[in-house]
């Protein structure tokens, strides 16, 4: 060891040879092979080391994967302000505001479940998009850039392993911040205003289509975004690349609407497309004049995309670089 | 400690007629190996097939056609096994910066399927085996090239694997830190009763650590076979450092009919009989040159390997050529 790599040339040991009399000056440490006996687990455990070392990695440095605490910060603020609703629900119920305006704005019905998954701003403007750009950045574009792939598949990793662990770490991470605060939000309103079996009966298949769509967004951004990521050794390339995709389809379609008067650009949006399926499974009007069916097959076909670019670009990472 | 002769024991690697195409182009022909249990060298130049074997070997990729086992699993269907009980330490860079050493090689472990205690612990073990004990808690990225090098072994060495396959071990290495590598590689051999399979350019490297070779050339066997075996099939030479006409010299020696090689003063001649020192010294009077030193050369794995790919046509005028930027860090 300090004979190999340290930085001294080793006189300084001279001090504490002298305690040990016996030992020779130029013997610093004994090198001994130790043999290890014990079991390898199976190939869940394998596969849950991947996972912990991704999702760990949010709520601590040490041992997981690092994230910079730029990233982990800006996490913590979107997950905060993802429920902003539940103190304004305190609020209103604290304040006996049945009926007007903070109920109005942050209680439980079809347009506020729909907004707080789906709403443009600031959930999808500002808040998700951006969770999902610095959340998947990285995810395997670092591992292209260091050569760490060789790390998984010199073990016995098939690479389905590989990118399905990867893909579930970037959704739970997701979906803690979008599906739990959704989640949060609807618990904290049964809790905060004491209501009963009869309104939970009345608002539970809404709950459930809106946790559905939330669902659905967590899977296509995780799509996109860990397709951007195969694809390149760059983290700034697969956040960009997705904050693009997700802005420019808006925008474009935005302006063919209002130059044309048509909507069915916004099939081309993976945000106008959730919200437009998002609409259909919460029962509210739709915003847009095409049959949401065009929708559903977008979606399917975007995810479709991805998981073939996914799937394609983890197949060609190496092992031995050539 | 190796108690039996590792020739006697069965061979921990086989390939029978093992072929391997990436679409028209011929990666592997017809390999035939039978590796035994100790240390084993596989040499060829670059682009020779080395690394597909690696692939093949770990059941990476499949093979054309052919079959093979490594510790008696099949190449074709069991993988898995395969690279569990494998340790694999890449030529490149293959570790994650912003980790700390111990994280990467528990992390290394974890991924074999070693619970986080277990590996833990292991991974402190090997690391201070690999030189790194001081070094454990510090950041991969303030790393040398051979602390990283170092790192990628322990990474391979946190299981115990029955086999550890190193593809250039040695790259970028200074000196003392590519003695205190093959001083590590030897140990494991030697007292931790495993097997290593390393690629390298470097003969030295190949000579200091290994019993045996596999030479690969154009995907293809050329020679399998101890180190000791092939020097001796190497012609025996006499090496003369000359001094005051070395080309007149090498004249003399020539219009006497002896075979030579020269290098400045240094001039190496063929031995043909007893009589070849006679002629040599008579060369030197006629010639009117010092001999400032003679001795027998001994002839290395270098000469054998510069011999084998001179026959077969490969323009290497030395192991030099094999090697790339990324080996000789750039320069």
């Amino acid at each position: 060891m300090e004979a190999a790599f340290g930085s001294g040339d080793g006189d300084e040991e001279a001090t504490a040879v002298v305690a040990k009399s016996k030992a020779s000056l130029g013997q610093i440490f004994e090198q001994t092979y130790r043999p290890w006996d014990g079991e390898l687990g199976p190939r869940w455990m394998r596969n849950y080391a991947i996972f912990r070392h991704h999702v760990y990695g949010v709520f601590t440095s040490k041992g997981h994967r690092q994230y910079h605490p730029m990233v982990r910060l800006l996490i913590l603020i979107i997950f905060l302000a993802s429920l902003t609703p539940i103190p304004m629900l305190f609020l209103s119920s604290f304040i006996g505001d049945d009926g007007g305006f903070f109920e109005k704005m942050w209680g439980i019905n079809r347009y506020n479940l729909w907004g707080q998954v789906l709403g443009y701003f600031p959930r999808n403007l500002c808040m998700w998009p951006l969770l999902t750009a610095v959340v998947v950045g990285g995810m395997i574009s670092d591992d292209r850039q260091h050569g760490t792939s060789a790390i998984y598949f010199s073990r016995p990793i098939s690479r389905l392993d590989y990118t399905s662990m990867k893909y579930l770490s970037v959704a739970i991470i997701l979906g803690f911040v979008i599906v739990f605060s959704y989640f949060a939000y609807y618990t904290s309103a049964i809790v905060f205003k004491a209501e009963g079996w009869a309104y939970l009966a009345d608002t539970l298949p809404i709950f459930l289509g809106g946790m559905l769509a939330g669902s659905i967004l967590v899977i296509t951004y995780t799509s996109i975004g860990l397709a951007l990521s195969s694809i390149s050794q760059s983290r700034f390339f697969a956040a960009i690349g997705f904050l693009s995709i997700i802005y420019g389809t808006k925008l474009v379609s935005l302006l063919v609407e209002l130059q044309f008067g048509t909507t069915v650009m916004y099939a081309t949006s993976p945000y106008d497309c959730l919200a437009h399926t998002g609409q259909f499974l919460l029962g509210i009007p739709s915003n847009y004049e095409h049959p949401v069916s065009i929708s559903v097959v977008s979606l399917m076909a975007m995810n479709s995309i991805s998981i073939w670019l996914l799937v394609s670009r983890v197949t060609s990472l190496e092992v031995t670089r050539e | 400690m190796i108690d039996d002769d590792p020739q006697s024991e069965p061979p921990i690697i086989i390939a029978k007629g093992m072929r391997k195409m990436y679409g028209p182009h011929l990666a592997l022909d017809d390999i035939n190996l039978e590796i035994p249990r100790g240390a084993v060298g596989i040499l060829g130049p670059n682009g020779a097939g080395k690394s597909t074997l690696f692939k093949c070997l770990l059941g990476l990729i499949t093979t054309t056609s052919g079959e093979g086992s490594v510790l008696g699993y099949d190449i074709r269907t069991q993988g898995e096994q395969i690279r569990s009980k494998i340790g694999y330490m890449p030529e490149y860079n293959s570790l994650d910066p912003n980790l700390f050493a111990v994280d990467q090689v528990r992390y290394a472990g974890e991924l074999l399927g070693m619970n986080p205690k277990n590996a833990t612990q292991r991974a402190h073990e090997v690391l201070e085996y690999v030189g790194l004990k001081d070094q454990r808690y510090r950041k991969i990225e303030t790393f040398s090239t051979g602390m990283l090098q170092a790192t990628k072994l322990a990474c391979a060495l946190v299981h115990d694997p029955d086999i550890l396959i190193c593809d250039e071990p040695t790259n970028g290495l200074d000196q003392r830190a590519r003695e205190f590598m093959l001083q590590t590689l030897n140990r494991t051999v030697r007292e931790g009763n495993r097997s290593v399979l390393m690629s390298s350019h470097v003969m030295d490297d190949v000579q200091d650590l290994c019993d045996s070779i596999v030479m690969i050339h154009k995907g293809k066997i050329v020679i399998q076979s101890s180190i000791e075996d092939l020097v001796e099939q190497v012609d025996k030479e006499i090496e003369m450092v000359i001094w005051g006409g070395a080309s007149k010299m090498e004249r003399e020696l020539s219009s006497l009919g002896l075979e030579t090689r020269r290098l400045g003063r240094v001039i190496r001649i063929k031995v043909e009989n007893d009589s070849t020192i006679d002629k040599a010294l008579e060369a030197a009077v006629s010639a009117g040159v010092q001999v400032r030193q003679m001795k027998e050369y001994e002839p290395d794995l270098e000469d054998v390997f510069l011999l084998v790919m001179d026959k077969l046509g490969a323009q290497i005028k030395g192991t030099g050529d094999l090697m790339t930027a990324g080996h000789t860090g750039g320069v």
